[in-house]
């Protein structure tokens, strides 16, 4: 018997669930400028989960990525003037060319080292950030960041000053990287790095060079969280130094790692629960990361799918009881 | 061409002042099954790294099929014609048997599985190359169980079939029939002799028994060097064979 993957099932399943979470949270959340907060770490996530979930790769620099995002497309529109889909384009380009590098390098190491290696540079580019202040604005941030209008061979085709046309915005962009991550993890690619996860000898022995594997998901895990970085200086119209900072890093591994490595929707899950307590726990304790710490370890400890992991089993459950 | 496939010439390999491999030159008729065996300690799992590209020999060259490969990384020699298995069976444990067979048949074309625009399903030739080797196999009622919920046995078996997905001209088998059941050894000795007849097969192998029922050639190591080489019945009468085996005896 020979079945073959449905091509078009990547219109099924979670991309319906993913579409029904972005129209809902703006209506449901007090805020469209909370909404588009969430939406621009789910894609960081959604990235940061190709290369752990799926390459099994941790990478501690996707906040040198984030931040490079930030910085450059603020840059160009800044200085270069860009449009908003050209400094975009900018944003995405360095990401990836930033990231192969970092990948180039850190992959010629294995375990504990390569993380290393990732941490290491990430440093790097945030002491880089902090001393070029003339460009970045070193400790104050990067200010005046605009938001221009979304226009196509100078032709406006809307203007995204208010919330609710960001957020808009934002969601289509977030929907066309989810479908695109979806159609990569569905390629003889995606299916490659899955088999470099979990054993990495026996790839190598069946024929997969696996340092270009590893060096492509960098590549394009870089490009899109890079892209996030951008669409987050253009909502707070500011680039923080936190944006390249190692707590950067940290905060999309553990929105990764809450929402389940491995599932893309569980991506949106993680972004929104961690951008969701800081903004309600903050508010009642500014010591709130102390509870996110308990949160992770109970997690960790019992949940090890993370949250879609969790909904999974409850679906499975349910489908059990009910036959 | 000599009618040889592989070609190994005063390979040798050290580690530090031990020399694993010693001189060793070998040379694998096309076509046939040729076995090395020796004692452990022999050099035989030395010599079969340097063969994958799993370790540089420090002195010596390694001709495959007219080319010079010596240095050849190991992903690098599936897409020429050589395959490998493990002794330690080395599967993607939490994939199905057929997704595991599927991979090792899209690695036979390298990089050209970094497409990431295109579509498993585009692979149509992968597919079918992995479900005709588990018919070959007789996995095929297996084809959705994780690889690593299979039997030892039928472990050992898909381990072999990883290799033959790479469609190759030299199939080298590690150990084989490690840690299998005396059940289960005649199920492999029948695979190998199977695909000894459209496959040169070379064979590391501790058992004798399988050794001398399938191999038209074997090779007999010690200490790194080659002892012995010759049909199946030369070998069992030679005495030096013997001794060498009484040696690890004793």
């Amino acid at each position: 018997m020979l079945r073959l993957p449905d091509p078009k099932a990547v219109w099924g399943g979670t991309t319906v669930a993913v579409l029904a979470v972005l129209i809902l949270l703006p209506i449901v959340l007090p805020s469209a400028t909370l909404a588009t907060e969430i939406v621009i770490f789910a894609m960081a996530a959604l990235a940061c989960n190709l290369l752990l979930g799926y390459g099994g790769l941790l990478s501690f620099g996707q906040g040198l990525f984030f931040g490079a995002g930030s910085y450059l497309a603020s840059l160009a529109m800044i200085h270069g003037h860009l449009g908003l889909i050209s400094a975009l384009l900018v944003a995405i380009a360095a990401g990836a060319a930033i990231a192969t590098a970092v990948g180039w390098l850190a992959i010629r190491r294995t375990g504990i080292y390569f993380v290393m290696l990732t941490l290491a540079l990430a440093q790097m580019g945030y002491f880089l950030a902090y001393t070029l202040a003339d460009w970045t604005g070193g400790d104050n941030g990067l200010l005046d960041v605009p938001r221009p209008p979304l226009a196509l061979f100078g032709i406006t085709l809307a203007d995204l000053h208010g919330a609710g046309a960001y957020y808009a915005f934002v969601a289509a962009l977030f929907f066309l990287v989810y479908i695109g991550a979806r159609r990569v993890i569905d390629s003889p690619f995606g299916s490659t790095l899955v088999a470099i996860r979990e054993n990495e000898t026996r790839a190598a022995a069946v024929g997969f060079d696996t340092r270009h594997y590893k060096m492509l998901a960098f590549t394009l895990s870089g490009a899109v969280t890079a892209l996030a970085g951008a669409l987050y200086a253009m909502l707070i119209n500011f680039v923080p130094l936190d944006n390249v900072a190692m707590q950067m890093s940290e905060n999309i591994v553990i929105m990764t790692v809450i929402g389940g490595t491995g599932s893309l929707f569980g991506s949106l899950l993680g972004a929104g629960t961690f951008v969701l307590l800081g903004e309600i726990l903050s508010a009642i304790w500014p010591r709130w990361p102390l509870l996110l710490g308990v949160g992770l370890i109970l997690l960790v400890m019992f949940l090890r799918g993370g949250l879609w992991g969790g909904v999974e089993s409850l679906l499975a459950r349910r489908k059990e009881a009910a036959e | 061409m000599s009618g040889y496939i592989l070609e190994t010439r005063d390979l040798a390999l050290a580690y530090g002042g031990f020399r694993a491999v010693d001189g060793v030159s070998l040379r694998v008729k096309a076509g046939t099954i040729h076995s090395v065996i020796g004692p452990n300690g022999a050099g035989k799992t030395s010599l079969f790294h340097c063969l994958t590209g799993g370790r540089r020999p420090t002195e010596g060259d390694i001709v495959f099929d007219g080319q010079e490969i010596t240095r050849r990384p190991a992903h690098a020699r599936v897409g020429i014609g050589m395959a490998r298995s493990f002794q330690v069976t080395s599967l993607f444990q939490n994939l199905s048997v057929r997704e595991n067979l599927r991979l090792a048949s899209q690695g036979r074309d390298g990089d050209r599985a970094l497409a990431f625009w295109r579509s498993v399903a585009a692979g149509r030739a992968h597919i079918e190359r992995a479900e005709r080797i588990m018919e070959r196999l007789n996995l095929t009622a297996k084809a959705d169980t994780a690889a690593g919920d299979l039997s030892h046995g039928q472990q050992r078996v898909l381990e072999v079939g990883m290799a033959l997905c790479g469609e190759p001209k030299l199939l080298l088998l590690d150990e084989p029939t490690s840690g299998m059941g005396i059940d289960d050894i005649p199920v492999m000795t029948h695979l190998i002799a199977e695909l000894g007849k459209d496959h040169t097969v070379m064979l590391i192998e501790h058992n004798m028994g399988i050794v001398m029922s399938i191999s038209d050639t074997i090779t007999v190591m010690s200490r790194g060097q080659i002892l012995v080489e010759g049909k199946p019945e030369a070998v069992r009468a030679d005495e030096r064979v013997r001794a060498a085996y009484l040696g690890e005896a004793g």
